[in-house]
């Protein structure tokens, strides 16, 4: 049990690490999709099941739907689609 | 452990290890392929069997009945969403890069023309 | 009106007003006047040839202090864009990685003193902890001994959360929603984003729509019984109120704006949310009264472990999902199009 907790702290880190460190903001939402998703196993692993449950429905879920439609409404994902199209 | 046990545990650990495997090429293949559709075609094929495998494992290994039932509802929920996931991608692709609007539109034109002759 | 200004304009705060846009206090240019008024021409002419030899050289020194201001500052632009621009990015990478350094081993140093995790002797294990876990049952009448501490002992925080709640969903629709015209008709900005938001919404897709009225139900009754379950297992108000937003928004995206408008418009969200807390404002309102003043709050607390137990903790349970199910609703519908 300690080796997975071990691997998860790892990938928690690196997750963390590449949220920031990513140029494009949509994989850098998707990575921080990632990271909620570990935190909350890791929650799961500290023995609540609260916080791993809201976790995963808010940090993992809404949170990153929101992300999403604020990146279409200030056209981050439209614009890549218009630069392929004028190509 | 009489036979019988044996036999689960191998059946499990056949289970885990293919769908550990089939998860590991589904990873390479959103790597390795370059178009959209081709990495999407890749993720959703590994996660809909891979994950199928991996709770097929867990479920001959469960020591309760309603683990099992819990674990099957989790195949059913990924079955119905990871699919229609993966198609509204597709969808989406379809939908955007001009190269298949273009398609699109001539097959939905043909197939508007069909219909009026009364062939379809 | 006029009357009025003319009086305001007499007042000390007039009078300072006025000479902060004019230059002078009004009074002193009028004595100004009144002397120009009573002067000899000749007079006035010699000082106007004064004024204006005096002028000239003003705008002598003013045109050479001008100079050397330009001269000064293409000299800072100069360095700025040779040099300059080297020593500030090297300041900037200095002072980025000394105060990188420095939280580091601020906060590497608090981790390395603070008591092992889960120790008796950390200050988080003191007497406080102890009742909640011992008498939590006893006194909330919650299995759940985290539903018992936030929605019981700890009941105003979550109202506080659901208030911040209601008011982040709040701010988002004044700062993202379009509103109509007067008479009801879209205006020109709503319909450019209602077809731009359609370029993406997967308009009568056949297998959305199956999976969404399969998956759609299924959702939300888990969502309810997260919420309903609160004080029996894990889970709540905040975690089952966001499983029945995701629901909603999976109906709304899977069916559209125009069916999910047919039972979530404005009023039900003011409504449910105003409801909501105000309920949970007043049953907490009682339930600390009476503690406060010891005497018995008549709600009872039931067997632990039956759904109908535990006190106030299941409807305020209940308040606290329907304010984030809306909210998350909400966000998600002002996000997208800027309306329900």
């Amino acid at each position: 049990m300690d080796v997975f907790k071990l691997i998860l702290l790892v990938i928690l880190v690196i997750c963390a690490l590449a949220v920031s460190l990513t140029r494009n903001l949509l994989s850098s939402i998707i990575v921080y999709m990632a990271y909620s998703l570990v935190m909350s196993v890791i929650w799961m692993l500290l023995e609540s099941p609260d916080l791993a449950i809201t976790e995963a429905a808010v940090g993992a879920g809404v949170t990153t739907i929101l992300f999403f439609i604020t990146l279409k409404k200030i056209h981050a994902i439209k614009g890549e689609s218009t630069d392929e199209q004028a190509q | 452990m009489n036979i019988l046990e044996w036999v689960r545990f191998l059946l499990t650990a056949v289970c885990l290890l293919s769908g550990l495997f089939i998860l590991v090429a589904s990873v390479l293949g959103v790597y390795k392929f370059d178009y959209v559709l081709n990495r999407m075609h890749a993720a959703a094929m590994g996660d809909t069997l891979g994950i199928m495998f991996v709770l097929l494992g867990l479920i001959i290994s469960a020591p309760d009945v309603w683990v099992i039932i819990k674990l099957v509802l989790v195949i059913v929920f990924l079955w119905v969403g990871n699919p229609v996931g993966s198609h509204l991608i597709a969808r989406l692709e379809v939908n955007t890069n001009p190269v298949w609007a273009q398609q699109v539109r001539d097959a939905r034109q043909e197939w508007e023309e069909g219909q009026s002759d009364g062939r379809l | 009106m006029s009357k009025r200004n003319r009086d305001w304009g007499n007042t000390l705060q007039g009078r300072f007003l006025r000479s902060m846009r004019f230059g002078c206090e009004p009074l002193d240019s009028l004595l100004v006047q009144r002397l120009d008024a009573s002067r000899d021409e000749s007079a006035v002419r010699a000082l106007e040839a004064e004024d204006t030899l005096r002028e000239l050289q003003q705008n002598e020194r003013v045109a050479m202090a001008r100079d050397k201001q330009v001269d000064f500052a293409q000299d800072v632009l100069e360095w700025s864009q040779s040099k300059g621009r080297k020593v500030i990015g090297r300041l900037y990478a200095l002072l980025s990685i000394v105060i990188c350094v420095t939280v580091i081993v601020l906060l590497m140093e608090t981790v390395m003193n603070m008591p092992a995790f889960g120790s008796p002797a950390a200050p988080a294990n003191n007497e406080v902890a102890a009742r909640y876990i011992e008498k939590g049952m006893e006194e909330t009448g919650a299995v759940n001994i985290v539903a018992g501490m936030i929605l019981d002992y700890r009941a105003f925080d979550t109202l506080g959360e659901s208030t911040v709640l209601y008011i982040a969903a709040c701010a988002v629709l004044i700062l993202l929603r379009i509103d109509r015209q007067k008479d009801g008709t879209p205006t020109q900005e709503l319909i450019a984003e209602e077809a731009d938001d359609r370029a993406f919404e997967p308009e009568n897709d056949r297998i959305l729509q199956g999976s969404a009225k399969v998956l759609t139900p299924i959702v939300l009754l888990l969502g309810i019984y997260v919420i309903l379950n609160g004080h029996l297992s894990p889970g709540g108000g905040f975690s089952g109120g966001a499983i029945v937003g995701a629901g909603l928004i999976l109906y709304l995206n899977a069916f559209g704006f125009a069916r999910a408008s047919r039972f979530f418009t404005y009023k039900t969200f003011t409504t449910v949310s105003l409801f909501s807390l105000s309920f949970y404002a007043l049953a907490k309102t009682y339930s600390f009264y009476c503690g406060a003043n010891g005497i018995p709050s008549g709600i009872p607390l039931g067997t632990p472990g039956a759904i109908l137990s535990s006190g106030l903790i299941l409807p305020l349970n209940i308040c606290v999902g329907m304010v984030v199910a809306c909210t998350m609703y909400v966000f998600f519908c002002l996000f997208r199009k800027g309306g329900l």
